[in-house]
């Protein structure tokens, strides 16, 4: 008997949790160059943000299909078949995360080159962006160290960008009269929305972590019934 | 057309009240599916089985749940089989083979003294690995055999209902109904295991034993067989030893996993449980690896 059975597949299965996992990274890359696009109202590199969507959508189909390949031919069961319904899970959140990216891509243009900033909400939303960041770091190497503390610190993590998306609102409703500058606040707040679902994005793959360790779901924090 | 269809009116509704699987649900208060009996409850306590000096199965303890399929999985020479014979009491029929611990069908001792070891086979069935009909009796006869093996005084009458019910459980009774007087051995493999099925089926047992009873099938009369143990829990207790893990999944509601620490030791019972649990969160390591297929 080898040593260990099975080793082309479970190297198989390694390569792709670090490919799944690898979607990230490339969420993480695009996430930067979005927040550098708000920040100095680059359109150029906004656009290119919503082109580049492509290879985070390619990884999805690429690993995907893989996964669904496994699955076919390898008959996973156990912590097996967990962490390939967990990275079916990530890649999803993965995908989202990107088309996350490419919504903020999207409203930067609508703005102008030139639009009636309000300094103190840009400097938010890029606070926002960069908690989302960590939290996406975070969510990676949980899932890597197999870290269900870790995971669950997410939601830790969470709320200050839950906080900070707050405080958005908050500013925007006090922003002033000028129609313009209402607009542009407006237009920020789909940003800042769109960067707080990235962040829970975060939290669902904190919660996958937990289901590939102990084998049971549960949602760190159910929206739909806070008070449990 | 209607002359037709009377001609072709069963054996069991010429017996009208014969079948009298209804009378005993009614009366019973053991558990029953919608469509079905209550069976029974085998209960293994701390069960030691041994070949001579070799020790082959050491200390199990299992609650076999009625109307139940349990799957005994396990690499090669772990005990499952060994254990499996020894639920009828087919284990001592080797020679220097022996028991200790408790076996009990619904609370009674099968090894108890006074127990007929041949009533026990006959209240536990069991369908082999290779199918194995009387190859030169007919299909009829094979299913009879029971009967006739049992010395059990029925009529003809009888008989044919007990055949076509017990062809028709088996899932046989369409393909072989108007070639009854045919040979066993001319069905093919998946037919065969089948008419073994119905035969085991024939005499109303209570318990089912199934030993590999697919691994000579090809896929089409596997799948066949496992729909068929999913529609006899509904009237018996099943147990299958498989070496095909996809098949302990797919058809049973248990599973029970044996193991040995190395050749030479004896099998153990390491876990069991839901099929379901032991396939995506088992609870023991040893478990993992082995339906993971990772060993050594």
């Amino acid at each position: 008997m080898p040593e260990v059975a099975r080793a082309e597949y479970l190297e198989e299965l390694a390569n792709l949790e670090a490919s799944a996992l690898g979607g990230l990274d490339l969420v993480n890359g695009a996430l930067t160059r979005t927040l550098e696009a708000v920040e100095h109202q680059d359109i150029e590199l906004a656009q290119l943000v919503v082109a580049d969507d492509d290879r985070i959508d390619g990884r999805y189909l690429e690993v995907h299909q893989a996964l669904i390949t496994l699955l076919a031919t390898q008959s996973p069961v156990a912590t097996d078949l967990r962490l390939i319904s967990a990275l079916l899970h990530v890649l999803k959140n993965v995908e989202r995360m990107g088309d996350q990216c490419v919504n903020v891509c999207k409203l930067i243009p609508l703005s102008g080159h030139e639009p009636p900033a309000d300094e103190e909400m840009v400097r938010l939303i890029l606070a926002m962006g960069r908690q989302t960041k960590t939290l996406i770091i975070q969510a990676k190497r949980a899932f890597e160290e197999r870290d269900v503390d870790m995971a669950q610190d997410l939601v830790r993590q969470d709320d200050v960008v839950d906080n900070l998306n707050r405080d958005c609102f908050r500013l925007a409703l006090e922003i002033g009269d000028d129609a313009d500058k209402r607009e542009w606040a407006m237009t920020m707040l789909l940003a800042a929305r769109a960067i707080e679902r990235t962040g829970d994005n975060a939290v669902d793959i904190g919660e996958q972590v937990a289901f590939v360790v102990t084998g049971l779901f549960r949602e760190f924090e159910d929206a739909s019934h806070p008070e449990v | 057309m209607l002359g037709a269809a009377t001609k072709r009116k069963t054996a069991e509704e010429r017996q009208g009240t014969m079948s009298d699987s209804s009378a005993v649900t009614a009366t019973s208060t053991g558990p029953v599916t919608a469509a079905g009996r209550p069976a029974k409850t085998i209960e293994a306590r701390g069960v030691n089985l041994f070949y001579g000096d070799f020790q082959a199965v050491e200390d199990v303890s299992i609650t076999i749940e009625p109307n139940k399929v349990t799957a005994l999985i396990g690499s090669s020479g772990c005990g499952k089989t060994t254990f499996l014979r020894s639920l009828n009491r087919m284990h001592e029929l080797t020679p220097g083979a022996s028991v200790k611990g408790e076996i009990t069908l619904d609370g009674e001792d099968i090894y108890g003294a006074g127990v007929d070891p041949v009533a026990v086979r006959r209240l536990i069935g069991m369908v082999f690995q290779q199918p194995n009909p009387f190859p030169t009796m007919s299909i009829y006869d094979n299913v009879a055999a029971g009967f006739n093996l049992n010395a059990k005084k029925i009529s003809k009458v009888q008989k044919d209902v007990a055949v076509e019910r017990s062809l028709r459980g088996a899932h046989l009774w369409e393909e072989v109904k108007d070639r009854l007087d045919k040979p066993g051995g001319g069905l093919s493999g998946g037919q065969q295991q089948r008419l073994c099925i119905a035969r085991a089926i024939a005499v109303e047992p209570e318990v089912l034993l199934m030993d590999e009873p697919c691994s000579a099938l090809d896929p089409v009369a596997t799948l066949a067989i496992e729909d068929l143990i999913g529609e006899l829990k509904s009237r018996y207790t099943i147990v299958i030893v498989t070496h095909n893990m996809q098949q302990a999944a797919r058809a049973s509601d248990v599973t029970a996993f044996f193991n040995i620490e190395e050749t030479g030791k004896p099998g153990r019972l390491v876990e069991a449980g839901p099929t379901e649990e032991i396939f995506t969160k088992p609870t023991k390591q040893e478990t993992e690896d082995y339906v993971s297929g990772r060993f050594g």
